[in-house]
């Protein structure tokens, strides 16, 4: 039987609040007028941090030429961290015209032999899969010859997007991972975090909160994840999506299948990371856990608050621009309120229904929810008389133009933003940012202009 | 000379690649090209990881867009529906001043007739195939440049004799594409560059948000190029597109360079235009950089000397970035090339082989200094080499538009800072315990 999963099924995800009036979610992308990446990045994103398995891209040079090494998602996996390595097939003119199958079988036999990885993922890709190169087959043959667990990826670019791309890599480790092994042993507060990548060490940020409170991540997806404990995620007590829309048809499945409620929270700023802890431990129903988990979130919070004065003051009376996408809209914006910054306005051209009406539970009645940003923030910032500008590059020239501050969003974060300690490295790089001078002089005239 | 190893029938796979696509060289190629966009037939993914990483490399934003082939347009369009459509979804933002139309694999695997496609589009537009399962960055680059002259080109018979055309190969960087143009300018000429990032992606503050490319040659300089007296061309990758130039006039010269880095290749150069224009001696900034350079290599020689190299890289990179160093005494124990190329005979190397960085990790013991991309700097880290990063991409620095390793002041700069990299490693070894015992 073929492992490749129902796309149309995955397209129309009743969990997301989005698709309750719409018979089609995602639409296909518009030629010439379309950003964005495709279905096997979101895979890549997706699966990618296990770094005790192989990622083995099944295609030509620009998927994986283009893309290795790219995140800084962090593991603290003793072994030879994959994630950090690229291997492809890279097909060429032969083995698209006699198939590259072959090539692929020897691939995977040389990985195995050379680096002895808990698992192999395969992903095809557009060329691969219009050839019809059977990775399925291939992957159940390997399976059985080396002993250890083959996922074939049928996440091609083509299919759909970034998002698409992510369910898709949660079916896969939903048919060929999870409940293919028992746990050493049970808690009865072993949890699952989903779709958490541990980009830049997010995750533990607030990890060891969650140890402290007695509650165990059983396994991860896929941020800091090992197979071994992927495969053991059907015992788990409670599955937990940290920020990320896209697997919720993973935790829906998982909650049909094996009877794991779902949660979905983010861990973005001081009053998320405590609604957060807090949710799971009421999810988890322990009048106790409960009870020790408000004791925590006061004192993190109170201790947090502390070092948090000297920021607030020079943070009094600034307003702030925000121009992102998808949960960010509403995440950093909670982030920078809790810094002491006005957020008067936030761009929710791509975000879900939810992410809206989140971002105007966050903003207010007087914050303005932009739908088209790019011609919006301009005059929002004159409006407003905002400080700060915190958007992708570029809108850097809006904020030059303005003369203030501007903080690169979408950049490849170095540091984490996450958590109670996160939220300090954010507060330094606002204070930084509104302190430059370069910002004014950027934009300064040259003594020829007139 | 060393013999090129090809190592592919041991294995049937890329293990921490360094090689490139073409569609990604074709499309830096369009953005040497003023008012462009870049339009890769594919699906949406190439576009949107080629578009992330030039923006990292060059910190710059990057002006592409897609025909966002799907499954379904896949097997049912020739590719007239996704073109034509996404023509006509550019325009209703932009009036590009031409449409660079290349494909990746995904529509070369159903073959798509992407001529036949652009003969019905009314607008100015340039179509090149550029399949990513062939090939690499630097043919991708070629190739679109070798389709902008045979596509734009006026054909003539007549030379206007101080005007020279510039072919560079895809790994110069846009500070060297503007000092190769200085340096030839000096001696009274005129050059026009074909790709040109030396204006469009050296990293100037403009008013722009990067709909469309800006800066770079002309669509009208390109036009009328077969006017130039002389072509240039940089790197063995660029021969062809010198051949399709040539084609265009018969009183056009050819001047060949396989890479214009060290003191030869600039000697040679020099030699050339002094011959052509009857000048007794270069410019004089043009001898004081030759003197510096002179001395730059007998101060280096002692430290490039005593220090074995790994350089890594499209072929004609390799070959210019070696030759630099081999002429102050930098041993290059290990070229490892991205793809073959006639270069890499040319390379004066203990072994060169085409390969990636797993190949290079595995003769870690014979170099001490790496000199290559991101991915070669995040190797010398684990292999506790010293590290220079050169070449697409560099994610892990900025201001990669303005390096400049060509001609005799670029390479003044490149042998101080390989021999400063490589002292300062020398000694931070010699400080650590173990060692000292």
């Amino acid at each position: 039987m073929s492992s490749k999963p129902n796309i149309k099924e995955l397209l129309i995800e009743t969990s997301c609040a989005h698709n309750a009036n719409k018979k089609n979610a995602c639409n296909a992308p518009t030629p010439g007028a379309t950003s964005g990446g495709c279905a096997f990045e979101g895979a890549q994103i997706s699966l990618f941090p296990y770094a005790d398995a192989v990622h083995l891209v099944h295609g030509p040079m620009t998927c994986l030429g283009a893309s290795w090494e790219t995140r800084a998602t962090q593991t603290s996996w003793k072994g030879r961290d994959f994630t950090q390595m690229g291997f492809t097939t890279d097909v060429n003119i032969n083995d698209v015209i006699f198939s590259g199958e072959k090539k692929l079988t020897g691939a995977i036999r040389y990985i195995v032999d050379l680096y002895a990885p808990e698992a192999v993922f395969v992903y095809s890709t557009c060329v691969t899969a219009l050839i019809g190169d059977d990775i399925d087959l291939i992957c159940k043959q390997s399976a059985d010859k080396y002993a250890i667990p083959f996922v074939p990826v049928h996440a091609p670019g083509f299919v759909g997007s970034k998002n698409l791309g992510s369910r898709l890599g949660g079916e896969a480790v939903l048919r060929h991972l999870i409940g293919t092994k028992e746990p050493d042993d049970v808690t009865p507060f072993d949890i699952n975090l989903i779709g958490e990548y541990n980009v830049t060490g997010d995750m533990w940020q607030y990890t060891h909160l969650l140890e402290e409170l007695g509650i165990r991540v059983l396994a991860s997806l896929s941020g800091d994840g090992r197979i071994s404990a992927i495969r053991t995620a059907h015992r788990a007590k409670l599955n937990v999506i940290v920020c990320a829309k896209s697997l919720v048809s993973l935790t829906r499945k998982m909650q049909e299948k094996y009877s794991i409620p779902w949660i979905s929270l983010s861990f973005y700023g001081k009053r998320d990371t405590s609604d957060g802890l807090m949710a799971i431990a009421t999810a988890l129903a322990d009048p106790e856990l409960m009870r020790r988990t408000r004791e925590l979130v006061e004192r993190e919070e109170a201790r947090l608050e502390e070092r948090l004065q000297p920021y607030r003051e020079i943070f009094s009376g600034k307003k702030a621009v925000l121009n992102t996408g998808g949960n960010k809209s509403w995440s950093i914006a909670a982030a920078l309120q809790d810094l002491g910054l006005e957020v008067v306005g936030t761009s929710v051209r791509k975000a879900t229904e939810d992410d809206r009406v989140k971002a105007r539970e966050y903003l207010g009645a007087d914050g303005v929810l932009m739908l088209n940003p790019g011609a919006e923030q301009a005059k929002l910032i004159d409006e407003k008389g905002a400080h700060l500008l915190l958007a992708g590059g570029r809108s850097l020239y809006t904020a030059i133009k303005k003369g203030i501050a501007f903080i690169d969003v979408n950049q490849e974060k170095k540091k984490s933003y996450g958590g109670y300690t996160g939220l300090l490295n954010l507060a330094e790089d606002v204070k930084n940012a509104l302190e430059n001078p370069v910002f004014s002089l950027a934009g300064r005239s040259a003594p020829w202009q007139k | 000379m060393a013999e090129v190893i090809q190592n592919k029938k041991l294995k049937t796979l890329q293990v921490n690649p360094i090689k490139l696509s073409q569609p990604m060289g074709a499309t830096l190629a369009f953005l040497g090209v003023d008012g462009c966009m870049p339009l890769m037939h594919g699906g949406q993914g190439c576009a949107s990881f080629t578009k992330v990483y030039f923006t990292r490399h060059y910190s710059e934003p990057i002006a592409l867009q897609t025909t966002a082939v799907t499954d379904v347009t896949a097997i049912l369009d020739g590719g007239d529906y996704s073109i034509v459509e996404a023509v006509k979804n550019i325009h209703k933002k932009v009036t590009p001043e031409l449409i660079g139309l290349y494909t990746t694999g995904l529509p070369e695997t159903k073959g798509d007739d992407i001529q036949g496609v652009a003969s019905k589009i009314d607008c100015p537009l340039v179509y090149v195939n550029t399949a990513d399962y062939e090939g690499g960055l630097e043919s991708g680059w070629a190739r679109t440049c070798k389709a902008l002259i045979a596509q734009l080109t006026r054909a003539r018979d007549d030379i206007d004799d101080s005007k020279i055309a510039l072919l560079p190969h895809v790994s110069l960087q846009p500070l060297e594409v503007e000092k190769i143009r200085d340096f030839v300018e000096a001696f009274g000429f005129r050059m026009v560059a074909v790709p040109d990032l030396a204006t469009a992606l050296d990293g100037h503050l403009g008013e722009k948000q990067a709909a469309l490319s800006s800066g770079g040659v002309t669509v009208a300089e390109i036009a009328d190029l077969a006017s130039s007296s002389i072509v240039i061309s940089v790197g063995a990758s660029m021969l062809e597109s010198a051949q399709t130039l040539l084609n265009k006039n018969p009183f056009i010269r050819h001047w060949h360079f396989p890479h214009l880095n060290g003191l030869i290749a600039a000697d040679e150069l020099v030699k050339k235009l002094l011959d052509e224009t009857g000048f007794s001696a270069p410019p004089a900034p043009i001898e004081r950089w030759r003197k510096r350079l002179q001395d730059a290599m007998l101060d280096s020689h002692f430290s490039l000397g005593q220090t074995r190299f790994l350089v890594a890289g499209e072929p004609d990179h390799l070959a210019g970035l070696s030759a630099s160093l081999y002429e102050a005494g930098g041993k290059i124990a290990v070229a490892v090339a991205s793809v073959d190329s006639p270069q890499l005979s040319c390379i004066k190397a203990d072994k060169v082989l085409v390969g990636d960085l797993e190949d290079a990790a595995s003769l870690a013991m014979e170099y001490d200094l790496v000199l290559g991309n991101f991915h070669c700097e995040m190797l010398a880290h684990k292999l506790g080499k010293a590290a220079i990063t050169r070449g697409f991409p560099n994610w892990e620095q900025i201001g990669n538009q303005l390096k400049n390793d060509v001609l005799y002041e670029g390479g003044a700069y490149f042998l101080f800072e390989c021999a400063n990299t490589a002292t300062y490693f020398r000694e931070l070894q010699g400080h650590k315990p173990e060692q000292t015992a």
